[in-house]
């Protein structure tokens, strides 16, 4: 079964650390301070605000990934316990986007080191001249993959909104669901 | 920009009501429901900007329904230039206003940057969080098109002279004690507004940045040829309540405005990137003798405790006329919070109070009202971890990260005076200098004029 982060809509206060930790976790380059970060922040959670109730949604890495399984050239895969984007492969077709049950897959200019990458094939058609046209890719959450500490978000967050679901949680979590109604039947008899 | 016109301002569009800045404002000055945009009682707000620091509600790229990113850079007084994100709390920024002036030919250009500076402006750049840059600042001020890079850790300096005589006075003449540093406005304006009859415990010194604009349009002006009304100040301080006290009317005693405009350490690295300086591949440069001269003593100023260690270094030897057993004061370093000390100096005991965080002042001056203070002068400063913490530092993005840059920034600090030839304020040769050639003595008839102010009680 698949690891996953989910908020707790209760707990979260919208303060958006989560987001910015998450953008920082991606950067490539170590980034300490606000003025060192020179391209936009591109979070992989994103944090939602209603009037009745703010959390931010990411990534469920759903068994059966529905974004994997509608990508056209297999940019999207199972890797252990996630599901993960490449970028090298991915056209930017946004068919993942379309079939994502929650909204978690988003579609973002892709930075190296600050700067934005430009992609190899079609270039923007401005009169005779064809000029370079930015890369855009899927983009989603990978657990912080490449993060010794685990998920960012999770570390981050004051209110402590964040659970993060493992198989073997999830194993315990059930039993204890189940206990649970074995007591309460056993209380209604 | 006037008094009234608030430094410290709550983006409305993109405050999510989190309130994690209400948590730290010393003086209860953010007010509004939870989950709904916060705003700032411009009154009760002593500008310190640690909400500046604590926001992490920034504009995402392409949010419907908000101004653009221009719109924005414009109404905060940002560079266009500025890449970095913007968030719901910020300070407004006079960077655009330092650009057009350092293009005037006709002007004499001087700077100054506080002791804090030099420890933080690189991590802006990439370096390490703390990291001891103040060769490159140097260098690049110079860059910039400064006539004159001149220092705040020389007035630092020339402050103890001021302010550990005044102490001596005071407790060896009968003034009112515990005496107070006044080198915090942010702990001034709250003295102004919370605890006006507490006001003559103030120190009448001015801050090394207000000392610095007096000095440097008066002996500066005379022993550069220029005259004093072609002299462009700039400071550049971790404070964002550095910019509303060099507005205040009475900051003046060199004929014109002593410090024309005040920039944050963030709003100078901004400058930097926008000229196309490469920071890190700056050679290490001087600063500009002698208004940039000086010691340990005035870079300790940037930390908690360090006002008070300095002023105990040159006040021993005044007292004692013998040279301080240990130049390394451990007893008054540390972190947040309240300290106390006794000091032997001579025949006198001297106590001492350092309070950081403005918050933990209040029961302090509790117990001064009620008379049950037992000491002689208390060093204030309102950030955490006094200047190295300002609101007008280099943000760190993550909560985390943050005990780690406050630790570096105080070590550097610290390393930085240890490494120092001259490590106490009187023995700085500049210092020795400018009271020969114009000030004459400490507490003497310039000094008063031009060193030292008076205090406004407010609300």
């Amino acid at each position: 079964m698949n690891t996953f982060v989910v908020a707790n809509p209760n707990k979260c206060i919208g303060c958006r650390s989560c987001e910015i930790a998450c953008a920082v976790a991606h950067l490539g380059t170590s980034v300490a301070t606000a003025g060192a970060v020179s391209a936009p922040f591109q979070p992989r959670l994103a944090l939602v605000k209603t009037p009745m109730v703010t959390m931010p949604i990411q990534c469920r890495q759903c068994e059966d990934a529905p974004c994997a399984n509608v990508c056209p050239v297999k940019a999207i895969s199972h890797q252990g316990d996630r599901i993960i984007v490449d970028t090298e492969i991915c056209i930017g077709c946004k068919t993942c986007m379309l079939a994502c049950p929650l909204g978690a897959m988003d579609m973002v200019e892709e930075y190296t080191d600050g700067e934005k990458v430009y992609q190899d094939g079609l270039k923007v058609s401005l009169g005779e001249e064809g000029t370079e046209k930015e890369k855009v890719v899927a983009h989603k959450c990978d657990l912080c993959k490449d993060r010794p500490g685990g998920p960012a978000c999770l570390e981050v967050c004051v209110a402590k909104a964040f659970v993060l679901v493992q198989p073997q949680s999830m194993d315990t979590s059930i039993k204890q669901r189940r206990a649970a109604s074995v007591l309460e039947i056993a209380r209604s008899r | 920009m006037s008094l009234e016109t608030s430094i410290i301002k709550i983006d409305q569009e993109l405050c999510t009501g989190c309130q994690r800045c209400v948590e730290v404002c010393p003086v209860n000055a953010i007010q509004g429901k939870p989950g709904e945009p916060q705003t700032i009682d411009v009154e009760r707000c002593v500008v310190c900007g640690q909400c500046v620091q604590k926001c992490n509600s920034y504009a995402p790229a392409f949010e419907e329904g908000i101004a653009s990113r221009e719109t924005k850079l414009a109404e905060r007084g940002l560079l266009p230039s500025v890449k970095e994100p913007l968030f719901a709390a910020y300070n407004i920024g006079h960077a655009e206003v330092v650009k057009e002036g350092l293009v005037n030919k006709d002007s004499f250009k001087v700077v100054q940057c506080a002791p804090a500076v030099r420890v933080a402006l690189g991590e802006d750049f990439g370096l390490p969080l703390g990291a001891l840059t103040p060769g490159k600042m140097a260098a690049a001020l110079r860059r910039l098109g400064f006539d004159k890079v001149y220092d705040t850790n020389f007035t630092a300096d020339l402050t103890i002279m001021e302010e550990g005589s005044e102490l001596i006075k005071r407790v060896t003449e009968g003034g009112t004690l515990p005496m107070f540093t006044s080198c915090c406005p942010a702990w001034v304006k709250f003295v102004e507004q919370a605890y006006p009859d507490l006001i003559d415990h103030l120190s009448s010194c001015k801050s090394p940045q207000q000392m610095a604009g007096a000095v440097f349009k008066t002996y500066g002006a005379k022993i550069n040829n220029v005259e004093p009304a072609k002299v462009f100040s700039v400071s550049v301080m971790p404070c964002t309540c550095k910019k509303f006290e060099c507005e205040r009317p009475e900051m003046g005693d060199s004929g014109y405005q002593d410090v024309d405009v005040v920039l944050t350490t963030r709003e100078l690295g901004q400058l930097i990137k926008d000229a196309g300086i490469d920071f890190a591949s700056l050679p290490e440069e001087e600063f500009d003798a002698p208004l940039g001269t000086y010691t340990g003593a005035g870079t300790i100023f940037g930390v908690t405790g360090g006002v008070m260690e300095a002023a105990l270094r040159t006040g021993y030897e005044l007292i004692t006329k013998k040279p301080i057993p240990n130049v390394d004061i451990n007893l008054v370093r540390g972190g947040e919070g309240v300290r106390k000390a006794t000091v032997q100096v001579g025949d006198l005991e001297l106590k001492v109070a350092i309070v950081s965080g403005l918050k933990n002042v209040v029961p302090v001056l509790e117990d001064i009202k009620a008379g049950k203070a037992d000491f002689h002068f208390m060093e204030v400063m309102t950030c955490p971890v006094g200047c190295v913490s300002g609101g007008g530092q280099p943000k760190v993005l993550l909560e985390t990260e943050k005990e780690t840059a406050y630790k570096n920034r105080t070590a550097a600090t610290y390393e930085h005076d240890a490494k120092l030839p001259l490590r106490k304020s009187h023995e700085n040769p500049d210092i020795q200098k400018i009271y020969a050639e114009f000030l004459e003595e400490p507490l003497g008839h310039e000094s008063h004029h031009l060193l030292h102010t008076k205090y406004t009680p407010r609300g």
